[in-house]
């Protein structure tokens, strides 16, 4: 289990890395990705049309799917992970043992293995449109992880904080809801933006479901004309110019939240 | 030690000339996931029509031929990267594939069925309007169905999944080779009751599959054609098909 001591930043490890807030400089990481991408983006569909503009056109549709499930699939990921992290520290066992089995169970199986049991085993008893099965095989995937999230983010306010609200005759649930929770979204927002940005990479995952995303429409390109090299490459520069850009977002979040820590 | 560097450069020239003398084994690959085809028996082995086409190859021209199961959408690009010598895998000879490979002659003809639920009352292409259609990424059938009016087509990564995706009801039909067709939904025990074969898409030209080389491997092209050659003349392309085809 984890160490007694408060976390005070949550390391999560497979998102995407987040630019420094406070880095100021106009040369960066972050920066040279970036620019890097769009000016590669840009140059080969202006110079090369054929086949790079020709690709990037085939695209657009796997951007969208690719978005609305990782929308969907946070959105019903934030509860799902809010009620797991509270399980997870609940002192009532039986609520305690469902949390902690639920997120040994997710926490050990691929996602891509999920994917298939969802969609093609659990698929001969319950029928699930594609795009529910895709956002809730997301979900269960990413509640667990994110119930570890809200589990440091909670876990990292002082317990003075619980033992005040206490004293001043609050009960449990409206010391979580009152009290700890509306502090402990400083902490949690950033590792959620994170998250967000690592579904959206393993929404790549659902060309197992035949449902369109950007590789699944990459690869339906690149298997008819065999331009595997260009392909491939558009895609990577697409999700690189998409996750880059989400990383910033979260990034220009965590600097808002940290307000108070500003020296 | 002058001796011994000049042995080792003789040792070196000899094997190098022996290499290049002539292609001494064969690499396949097939994608086995396409029953009776190419496909993976109970005991993991590689085994199918073309495997045993394959075999009855290397019989006539005296070289080795080995089989490797490669995933069917990286199996072209393996190919250009020089992983392999050829792709034996129910590949359609198409005016597009011929502008990056070399196809032997044509070993086997084929056409695009439709898998439909046994319900259905389709039985011509007019009919599929407005229905979602699945087949394999990458294959003739999913070409077809792309090209297909009113439909909505899905690649699925295998034609195994497609029709699991069919039989539970997520798409309303799979398009895919005869033959592959006739595994799927008349011998295979789950599928059978439910699907059927509806009707063969019409086309305007005949489909041939060909084993690929990578442009300009004539000797491999040679060798392989000579072989088809001696298959066919000996009567055992006859005999294979009736032992997995049964036409």
């Amino acid at each position: 289990m984890k160490e007694e001591k408060t976390p005070l930043v949550i390391a999560v490890g497979d998102g995407a890395s987040i630019p420094d807030p406070s880095d100021t400089r106009l040369v960066t990481a972050w920066s040279i990705s970036v620019t890097g991408a769009l000016v590669a983006l840009f140059c080969l569909c202006a110079f090369s049309p054929d086949p790079y503009w020709t690709i990037l056109k085939f695209l657009p549709d796997g951007i969208i799917v690719t978005f609305k499930i990782t929308i969907l699939g946070i959105l019903c990921a934030i509860p799902i992970g809010f009620v797991t992290g509270v399980g997870r520290l609940s002192r009532n066992r039986v609520f305690n043992l469902i949390a902690s089995t639920y997120v040994e169970i997710i926490r050990g199986v691929p996602l891509l293995v999920q994917l298939c049991f969802i969609y093609y085993g659990l698929g001969r008893f319950v029928r699930m449109p594609d795009l529910m099965a895709a956002v809730v095989a997301m979900a269960i995937c990413y509640g667990a992880y994110m119930g570890e999230v809200f589990r440091a983010g909670i876990r990292s306010i002082d317990h003075g904080q619980t033992e005040a609200a206490r004293s001043l005759g609050f009960n449990r649930a409206q010391t979580m809801m009152l009290v700890v929770l509306p502090q402990a979204w400083r902490t949690i927002l950033p590792p959620v933006g994170n998250e967000f940005i690592a579904l959206l990479k393993d929404t790549s995952l659902v060309s197992i479901m035949a449902m369109t995303n950007i590789l699944q429409r990459g690869r339906e390109y690149a298997t008819r004309t065999f331009q595997v090299f260009e392909t491939y490459m558009m895609v990577a520069l697409v999700y690189l110019v998409i996750t880059l850009l989400l990383s910033k977002g979260v990034s220009l979040m965590e600097a808002r939240l940290n307000y108070y820590d500003r020296k | 030690m002058l001796k011994k560097i000049l042995l080792l450069v003789a040792i070196f020239l000899l094997s190098a000339g022996v290499a290049s003398a002539a292609v001494s084994k064969l690499t396949a690959a097939s994608d086995c996931t396409w029953p009776p085809m190419e496909f993976i028996d109970a005991n993991k082995r590689i085994t199918g029509y073309t495997i045993d086409y394959l075999e009855a190859i290397s019989k006539a021209i005296g070289i080795k031929i080995e089989s490797r199961n490669v995933s069917w959408d990286g199996i072209f690009p393996g190919l250009l990267a020089g992983r392999y010598d050829l792709v034996a895998s129910s590949v359609t000879i198409t005016e597009e594939r011929r502008e990056t490979m070399d196809f032997t002659t044509p070993y086997f003809e084929v056409r695009q069925a439709v898998i439909l639920p046994q319900s259905s009352a389709t039985n011509a292409i007019e009919g599929l309007k407005g229905l979602t259609l699945g087949a394999q990424i990458g294959t003739t059938g999913f070409f077809a169905i792309e090209k297909l009016e009113g439909v909505t087509p899905r690649s699925y990564d295998e034609i195994s999944q497609a029709v699991e995706a069919l039989y539970s009801g997520r798409i309303n039909g799979v398009v895919c080779d005869d033959p592959v067709a006739a595994d799927f939904a008349l011998q295979n025990k789950t599928y059978a009751d439910k699907l059927k074969i509806a009707f063969i898409l019409p086309t305007t030209e005949n489909e041939y599959y060909g084993f690929a080389v990578k442009k300009g491997n004539q000797e491999v092209l040679d060798l392989l054609n000579r072989g088809i050659a001696k298959v066919k003349a000996e009567g055992t392309e006859t005999q294979l098909r009736q032992k997995w085809v049964g036409q």
